[in-house]
């Protein structure tokens, strides 16, 4: 007797189509009778994104040092804040009564057609002002780092919440058929909260970052075992698809086909994955521009990493990096954190831009707060600025965001918006609108109660798109 | 008073119809259905005579013909025997003992399977496990400094509690308020350790420890909410519950329970080992002044040595010796002399012997590590009502009560204000209408992939209602009437025939009833990430089935612990610890180990009632290539190559170890196929088959039987991927 053998392989080379699933298979047990209903897997509104490359700066980058220029702090150097803002003391921090104003060390000069003020420590942000637009009215809640970072990574302050990148393949789904939907990779970073940042939350595991590691293996288990050869390992996974077949033939349950399609999808990541960190193939023109040196680990080759991701159909990709968190010595260490992520954002842009992807792609910088505009004294003698929650800078780029375009404005000691305060859920809902999902729609039956990424909370900031 | 006239008229009702009360209320003046106590219901009557084999399957069966099917036929005996192993013990069941249900013609032989399995040692951590996912247990605090926090003496009790069958009623209250008992005993103590089991973290709220403090509690509120009662109480902390009679006053009150609440530590060395250490440092005193008098009295030793110092053993000094040497010994300075002592004592063996003794004796100490456990606070705390949550704007202040909508009179002793220990009473009354029906409710979910009631984590009225609520109802009665006798509850639902149907997808089903609500056959369900574990060690022989303890350390890719903000190290576990049950391996929480959250082990940041079971390519990757599973897979190669000599005997012996049944001739004619060209491949290329038993401790030395035990390996790995390996049928 013969068995019913499935051409196992030879659908390996074939496409499968328009499955719009993260993994391309689903759980063998969905959650049915907590999920109200299946993922949507289709946009509500006219999807303007389709990917997102959300780089996220951990520790909260120094908006005043970088994009928020306020030549005012000068005149007021070394006096605490005014009357006015006397009362202003949501620090994480200080614990002076009376903090000074400190302003910016950096020069700021005037780039691009749109003529905004960018400081000289973001050169090559300078030459993609025009592609960007710039939010200077962000708005969190939480002062501390890891719940600022669960908050503006999932919407809540609280652990076991789905992350942004989970909400968005729930809503869409994947597009690739070699990788998981929604990959992170992390450089230098010192996340507070870990994989919260990424989790699935209550949504179905399939929907949780899968982060790529440094080295030569980027997705855990991705070698064979020593000693076995590519042809060895072929024969083990053609052994148990066949016999998995046969068990499924008299049985009759899809579960044990789903996971045969598993090994599929894991034996075909065996060669995509490293096909993915192998940057040979990119042109010394490319490599030069991120400033990648292909066999280092970076933000910069992340950056590069990210982009032939999205090339290959994978629907979120966020960057961690870190650390930004500049309570002393701000003066020599913000130079060097911008050092290390200016020219591959800027490269990045650009680069997704002369390859027309940056239509489709809506790229994202951001951090879980900003810093002050006075001074945080250290014993050493060392300056630097703490938390700060009230307004803080982010940039948006492609996905039809309005470019060259700022949106916000704060006070002239740059703590407060003025106007156009951005909360963290109005930001998640406008970030779900580009890619044409309605915030109040994406939803999830979780212990009765049907969750959003935006709480009971947000509003779409329309203005951000042409 | 007039509640309780109401209640009296309730039960008088529904005793007269020995009806099982209204699922759906049929006007919205009712409580809702799972916020009446259950009454036992009648047994159905049913047609199919001879398949019930217990009441359980009376209510199967009714709603069956109900809808005009019939149950699926019993599962073989391999299939029950291997079904039921797994789901009591966790582990495959031994092929003697498969071999002796075989033969058994006897027709209590599935029962008495069902008892030697539920008296098996490996049943206590089996189930919890389970109850430790509800616990949300780790082994650290959790938050951003993740420190370490030894609770692993209450996991030992949880699974000493439910091997020795402590009623569950118990099994509640000493984990509520085991502290308070009279003369609380050092288990009913650590069993409040429940409560400690979730994350703290004292950075929140800006380092101030009082928020700490008050979040913590927050997590004991809706831990209580999801472990006992399945309902949502979290959302009341911040408004009053949108869907169910919560209000935020009333979580306020369930909060002040554990307000007045210490975390304390636990030492526990017993008293036995308080008296060898102390009996140890008297000793140890004792010799070191004897070794300090042989010190003094070895002047002259000194002296002879020195003199006696041959150039040989001279140049073998160190310099710094020889240097202190050079001075002469009446103008020597003290140090110098200090110096030369020091060489000689270290070369003296009367001096090593003493030392030796002492040292034996100090790492005898007990190393005791005590257990996080809640008491009672000396200092009364005002509890506030806090407005949307926010621990910044207290409101008034509220006394420990129960929530009103339970419907639940409890006697309030003589106007003494409620303690924690009223509540884990309120929690086990009889007339609570919940504990009793989410316990049971779990239970049922872990034996059939579904509970009674789908959403097992909200028996609010946003949550589904049961498939078969007199079934429910039934045996959460007789739970409790048979004094929460916990093993009982277990033989009930396993010798029931609804239990032992075959788990075979019924086709003229799938479309009527896809996931399966009339329980008309038994459900496939993969593994969990431990068991997996387990079972991949036990198939290779490897596994050390020893119980409880310190949490052990078996390999992990590295890179797992970097980047934390507490650096720690993951110091792999040697020997026979490295092959401990899956349940043992230390969790970090922040950064736990990945096998188990690829294979969906909670993340243990709030309770868990219900584990996802996906199917991820993350997962074939971690079977096929992952060392463990290597590892595992030679060493089952090993065992299999030892104990047959055939290859036919030893495939067969392949897959009984692995899938508890034997091969079809298909399948023998596969495997035997993958073995034949593996053993050429290796034939060819021997230093594959040497690089790929690395991963074994003892290669064999013939190059002819590394090649063998190489391409068996090859076939192992085969049937440790299948499906069915890591799936209950």
């Amino acid at each position: 007797m013969a068995l019913p053998r499935r051409r196992f392989f030879y659908r390996l080379g074939q496409g499968l189509g328009s499955v719009a699933l993260p993994w391309l298979i689903n759980t063998t047990s969905s959650p049915a009778a907590t999920a109200a209903d299946g993922p949507p897997t289709a946009a509500h509104l006219l999807p303007r994104a389709k990917n997102v490359i959300y780089l996220f700066m951990v520790g909260g980058p120094s908006q005043l040092d970088m994009f928020d220029y306020k030549p005012v702090l000068a005149k007021y150097a070394g006096e605490p804040l005014p009357e006015s803002l006397r009362k202003y003391s949501n620090f994480a921090q200080i614990k002076e009564r009376e903090p000074k104003i400190f302003p910016s060390p950096w020069s700021f000069s005037r780039f691009g057609d749109s003529g905004r003020y960018v400081s000289e420590l973001m050169p090559h942000f300078g030459k993609i002002v025009d592609e960007v637009a710039i939010i200077r009215t962000v708005k969190t809640k939480e002062t501390v780092h890891p719940f600022a970072e669960m908050l503006f990574n999932t919407g809540y302050r609280e652990y076991g919440k789905p992350s942004m990148g989970a909400w968005v393949t729930y809503g869409l789904g994947t597009e690739s058929k070699d990788f998981p939907a929604y990959i992170v990779m992390q450089s230098g970073s010192r996340l507070r909260a870990k994989g919260a940042n990424y989790s699935n939350g209550f949504l179905p595991p399939s929907y949780q970052g899968v982060p790529l590691r440094d080295g030569s293996e980027p997705i855990l288990n991705l070698q064979n075992p020593a000693g076995v050869s590519s042809e060895h390992q072929r024969d083990v996974v053609q052994a148990v698809a066949e016999l998995n077949n046969l068990r499924s033939g008299q049985l009759g349950d899809t579960a044990i086909e789903a996971r045969t399609r598993a090994y599929e999808l894991a034996f075909r990541m065996q060669s995509s994955a490293p096909e993915l960190m192998d940057l040979r193939g990119e042109s010394p023109a490319t490599l030069a521009s991120y400033g990648v040196d292909p066999s280092r680990p970076s933000f910069s080759r992340n950056c590069l990493i990210a982009r032939r991701l999205v090339e290959k159909g994978v629907r979120f990709v966020q960057l961690f990096h870190g650390d930004w968190d500049h309570h002393g010595d701000i003066a020599s260490a913000l130079p060097n954190s911008c050092r290390d992520v200016d020219q591959a954002c800027a490269a990045l842009v650009i680069d997704l831009k002369q390859r027309g992807l940056l239509d489709d792609t809506l790229v994202i910088f951001a951090g879980e707060f900003g810093r002050t505009s006075v001074a945080q004294q250290q014993v050493s003698g060392s300056i630097g600025r703490d938390h700060h929650i009230e307004a803080f800078s982010i940039w948006l780029a492609g996905g039809g965001v309005r470019s060259g375009y700022t949106f916000g404005a704060t006070d002239e000691l740059g703590v407060y918006a003025t106007e156009n305060s951005v909360d963290v859920h109005d930001l998640h809902a406008t970030i779900l609108y580009a890619l044409g999902l309605d915030h109040e729609h994406l939803t999830y039956r979780f212990q009765g109660r049907d969750f959003r990424l935006t709480d009971v909370y947000g509003n779409v900031r329309q203005e951000l798109f042409v | 008073m007039q509640r309780f006239l109401f209640r009296l008229a309730t039960i008088a009702i529904g005793l007269l119809f020995a009806q099982p009360p209204a699922v759906a209320a049929s006007s919205s003046d009712d409580p809702w259905w799972s916020f009446q106590q259950p009454l036992r219901p009648a047994k159905p009557k049913v047609s199919g005579v001879d398949w019930p084999r217990n009441p359980i399957d009376r209510f199967v069966l009714a709603r069956l013909e109900q809808a005009g099917f019939q149950p699926a036929p019993p599962a073989d005996h391999v299939t029950l025997i291997r079904r039921a192993s797994f789901d009591l013990t966790g582990l495959p069941p031994s092929l003697s003992r498969v071999d002796a249900l075989l033969a058994d013609r006897s027709p209590d032989a599935y029962e008495r399977l069902i008892d030697e399995l539920l008296a098996s040692p490996h049943f206590g951590e089996r189930w919890g496990r389970h109850w430790l996912d509800v616990a949300r247990y780790a082994d650290s605090t959790g938050g951003e400094m993740d420190l370490a926090r030894p609770v692993w003496h209450y996991r030992d009790w949880v699974i000493d509690a439910f091997n020795s069958n402590l009623p569950f009623d118990k099994f509640i209250v000493w984990q509520v308020a085991g502290d308070l008992l009279p003369d609380a005993t050092k288990e009913q103590q650590i069993a409040t350790g429940f409560y400690r089991c979730g994350v703290f973290d004292p950075l929140i709220g800006n380092g101030a420890n009082e928020i700490a403090r008050l979040e913590s509690l927050v997590d004991r509120v809706n831990t209580t909410g999801t472990a006992f009662l399945g309902l949502t109480l979290a959302c009341a902390q911040c408004h009053d519950h949108k869907y169910d009679p919560i209000s935020t006053e009333e979580y306020y009150q369930l909060f002040a329970f554990f307000n007045d609440t210490d975390d304390v530590h636990l030492g526990l060395p017993t008293k036995a080992d308080f008296e060898r250490q102390k009996a140890n440092r008297e000793l140890i005193k004792v010799l070191q002044n004897e070794l300090e008098e042989y010190k003094t009295k070895s002047a002259g030793k000194v002296r002879r040595w020195e003199l006696n110092l041959s150039q040989a053993e001279h140049d073998g000094l160190p310099k710094e010796v020889q240097k202190a040497l050079e001075v002469g010994v009446e103008i020597r300075s003290p140090e110098n002399a200090a110096v030369v002592a020091v060489a000689f004592f270290a070369q003296d063996t009367g001096h090593q012997t003493r030392r030796e003794a002492i040292r034996r004796l100090e790492s005898e100490a007990p190393k005791s590590e005590p257990a996080p456990v809640m008491a009672q606070s000396a200092v009364q705390r005002a509890t506030h009502v806090y407005d949307s949550g926010d621990f910044h704007s207290a409101g008034e202040v509220v006394a420990p009560d129960f929530p009103e909508a339970l419907g639940l009179d409890f006697p309030n002793p003589e106007g003494q204000p409620l303690n924690r220990l009223d509540l884990a009473h309120w929690l086990v009354d009889p007339q609570n209408p919940l504990t009793a029906r989410v316990i049971v409710n779990r239970v049922w979910q872990h034996y059939f992939g579904r509970g009674l009631v789908p959403t097992e984590n909200d028996f609010g009225q946003r949550g589904t209602l049961p498939t078969h609520p007199e079934l429910l109802d039934w045996i959460a009665v007789e739970f409790v009437e048979s004094g929460w006798d916990w093993k009982a509850l277990h033989r009930l639902i396993l010798t029931s025939a609804t239990y032992q149907q075959s788990s075979r997808p019924r086709a003229e089903l799938s479309d009527i009833d896809p996931h399966n609500t009339m329980l008309a056959r038994q459900a496939r369900l993969r593994l969990e990430a431990e068991i997996i574990r387990d079972v991949s060690l036990a198939a290779a022989g490897l596994l050390n089935r020893k119980l409880g303890g310190p949490t052990v350390f078996p390999y992990q890719p590295s890179g797992v612990l970097d980047s934390r903000a507490t650096k720690v190290e993951w110091i792999e576990s040697e020997g026979a610890d490295r092959y401990r049950r899956g349940m043992y391996t230390h969790q970090w929480r922040l950064t736990p180990h990945p096998f188990y959250r690829t294979f969906d082990a909670p993340e243990a940041l709030t309770s868990c009632t219900r584990r996802y079971r996906s199917n991820t390519p993350l997962q074939a990757l971690t079977l096929l290539n992952d060392p463990s599973f290597v590892e595992a897979a030679v060493a089952l190669a090993d065992r299999v190559l030892s104990e047959q000599h055939e290859d036919d005997k030893r495939l067969e012996l392949v897959f009984r170890l692995g899938l508890t049944r034997t091969p079809s001739p298909v399948e023998t004619q596969r495997l035997s196929e993958l073995l034949r060209v593996r053993r050429a491949e290796f034939r060819q290329h021997p230093q594959r088959a040497t690089k790929l038993l690395q991963a074994w401790k003892s290669s064999p030395a013939m190059p002819e039987q590394a090649q063998e035990l190489a391409a068996w390996t090859a076939t192992c790995r085969a049937v440790m991927n299948l499906d069915e390996f890591i799936t209950r049928e």
